[in-house]
């Protein structure tokens, strides 16, 4: 699930490894933080922000404190939280990207693009924490430990957080199993 | 069945989600968890092509501006530096201890704790309560000086003094050091400071700086109390050859004349109690003869018992100073010498360094502890706003 092994601190192969993870965690890390922000333009002012801050900090990776892809995603997800925060202070409106996105959705068959609205409307309204943990984990397609390396919790603790929020998804589409 | 804990069909159902999201083919009773993941995943947006191209430029000139040096990587060097200095520090503080104790071969003064041990080759006597120019005192010299100072009441001779327990004590110190002719100036400046610092006086010195025939010698007076700080601040000068002291109790001494001097003062009265009943002028000029004897003896009495009292109060201390292999400098030559001193400037600087650390280390500590309290907290409010999203 991992893109690279590991970021080197410095030497020939550390920005070929870093374009690398770019190439392979780019368009994940802006879903997660648009989804996150709802808001396309923020979305990007973020993602930008947080690879800038990734490249900046590249020889500050410590392999043993989680793999790249948990670490930028722990990266996006204090730039999205401090974006999310500077809103709350400010009031900024939100201008929500699942408006956008339904065009796309007009061009499937009527069954699949009537789930995967339910689905999009479910997940719209869980609670910030379980979108979140369903996110990184759909979107981001982090490993458990990933997952509790960029929340800050246990193993267990994020692999719990993640199923009671798939449950909660499930609800909320009306899903039965 | 702790809140975190989750059934085998939960954690199934997570390794399942994972095999999924590999793009593993997985079995038909998850295929609904697959048309979720496949949901969402499709709901979530895509970047637009400007904006990928935006942000490949963006990187591409962070890249660029690396290469050309523009872009500074400065955490990890402040880290680096951090981690080096710290290892300075810490050597440092290792080294200065190594230095103090005398481990690299006692380059440094070393000074004598209780002024009786802790040099190597020095022959120690300490007799107690010796008779004054006893086999192991030492004897007094002439003054050959150059300079004499002279003499001194270093302490006012009233109350009985010194020695343990009520006694009166005389001290005599000899102290010998070894040093370069070279450094034997250096060093007799150094007692002279020394011994102003502890309140003391040089009663007589004698320097003669000629090659391998230099010497000098001291006769310096001090507070008693202060004859064992002396002693070891000297130590610390030179390689110490000798150490001879002796100490003798002259409170019997110094009884007897007071007894004598209560006789005397009995004898005064007496007589002046006689001389003012007397009848006839023979009489009177008689106990007035009398009278005069006794008062050159009072005052004799006086001046005995002032120096008895000055004895006790003021230790002397004798100080050779020759010329030799000095086990702190000399034996190992002038590159020696010069590897000694800088040793010595190395041990000073690094002594500065310490009181430098000691002054920076709260500072650090508290700004350590703020940084952690700060992050903790934007950690927090950060949380905060992900719940109220």
């Amino acid at each position: 699930m991992t893109a690279i092994a590991a970021l080197p601190t410095g030497g020939p192969g550390a920005s070929e490894q870093f374009e690398q993870l770019y190439r392979s965690s780019a368009g994940d890390v802006y879903a997660y933080v648009a989804s996150l922000l709802r808001d396309r333009a923020a979305a990007e002012d973020v993602t930008a922000l947080a690879f800038e801050r990734a490249f900046r900090r590249r020889a500050l990776f410590d392999i043993r404190r989680g793999t790249p892809r948990s670490w930028l995603f722990a990266i996006a997800r204090n730039a999205a939280l401090d974006e999310l925060r500077r809103r709350r202070r400010t009031g900024s409106l939100l201008h929500d990207v699942a408006d956008e996105a339904t065009t796309e959705d007009d061009d499937l068959d009527g069954e699949l693009a009537e789930r995967r609205l339910l689905v999009r409307d479910g997940l719209a309204s869980l609670e910030p924490r379980d979108r979140e943990v369903i996110l990184l984990k759909f979107v981001g397609r982090l490993s458990n430990a990933e997952l509790a390396r960029v929340l800050r919790c246990s193993e267990s603790n994020a692999g719990t957080r993640l199923h009671r929020a798939i449950e909660r998804l499930r609800e909320a589409c009306g899903v039965t199993r | 069945m702790s809140r975190d804990e989750l059934n085998p069909r939960e954690l199934e159902e997570l390794a399942v989600l994972d095999l999924i999201l590999a793009r593993e083919p997985v079995g038909e009773e998850h295929l609904e968890l697959a048309a979720l993941v496949d949901s969402v995943r499709a709901g979530a947006p895509t970047m637009a092509p400007a904006f990928a191209q935006r942000l490949d430029a963006q990187l591409e000139a962070l890249e660029r501006r690396r290469r050309f040096g523009w872009l500074r990587d400065g955490r990890p060097r402040v880290r680096r530096l951090a981690l080096a200095g710290g290892g300075l520090v810490a050597a440092a503080v290792a080294f200065t201890i190594v230095i103090s104790s005398g481990v690299l071969g006692g380059s440094s003064p070393q000074p004598l704790p209780g002024a009786l041990h802790n040099f190597s080759g020095a022959a120690v006597a300490t007799p107690t309560h010796a008779s004054a120019g006893g086999a192991a005192s030492a004897a007094p010299r002439a003054a050959v000086g150059n300079s004499t100072a002279a003499g001194v009441a270093l302490l006012g001779p009233q109350a009985l003094p010194v020695g343990g327990s009520g006694r009166l004590v005389e001290r005599r110190s000899t102290l010998t050091l070894a040093t370069t002719p070279a450094t034997l100036q250096r060093v007799a400046n150094q007692i002279v400071t020394a011994t102003e610092q502890e309140g003391g006086v040089v009663a007589n010195s004698n320097i003669a700086v000629q090659g391998s025939a230099s010497y000098a010698d001291f006769e310096l007076k001090v507070p008693s109390g202060h004859l064992a700080p002396l002693i070891s601040t000297l130590s610390g000068l030179a390689s110490v050859r000798g150490l001879n002291q002796t100490t003798d109790d002259i409170t019997d001494g110094y009884d007897q004349e007071r007894a004598l001097l209560a006789d005397r003062e009995a004898e005064r009265a007496s007589l002046l109690k006689q001389l003012a009943a007397a009848a006839t002028t023979a009489s009177e000029t008689s106990l007035q003869q009398k009278l005069d004897r006794v008062e050159e003896r009072i005052a004799a009495e006086h001046h005995a018992i002032d120096a008895l009292l000055t004895e006790g109060h003021t230790a002397v201390l004798y100080v050779d100073v020759v010329p030799g292999a000095s086990t702190k400098h000399s034996a190992v030559g002038p590159l020696g010498t010069a590897f000694n001193r800088a040793l010595h400037a190395l041990e000073e600087i690094l002594a500065i360094a310490l009181i430098a650390l000691a002054i920076a280390l709260p500072f650090a500590l508290c700004a350590l502890a703020l940084w952690w309290a700060g992050s903790g907290i934007r950690q927090r409010a950060r949380e905060r706003a992900m719940r109220t999203a």
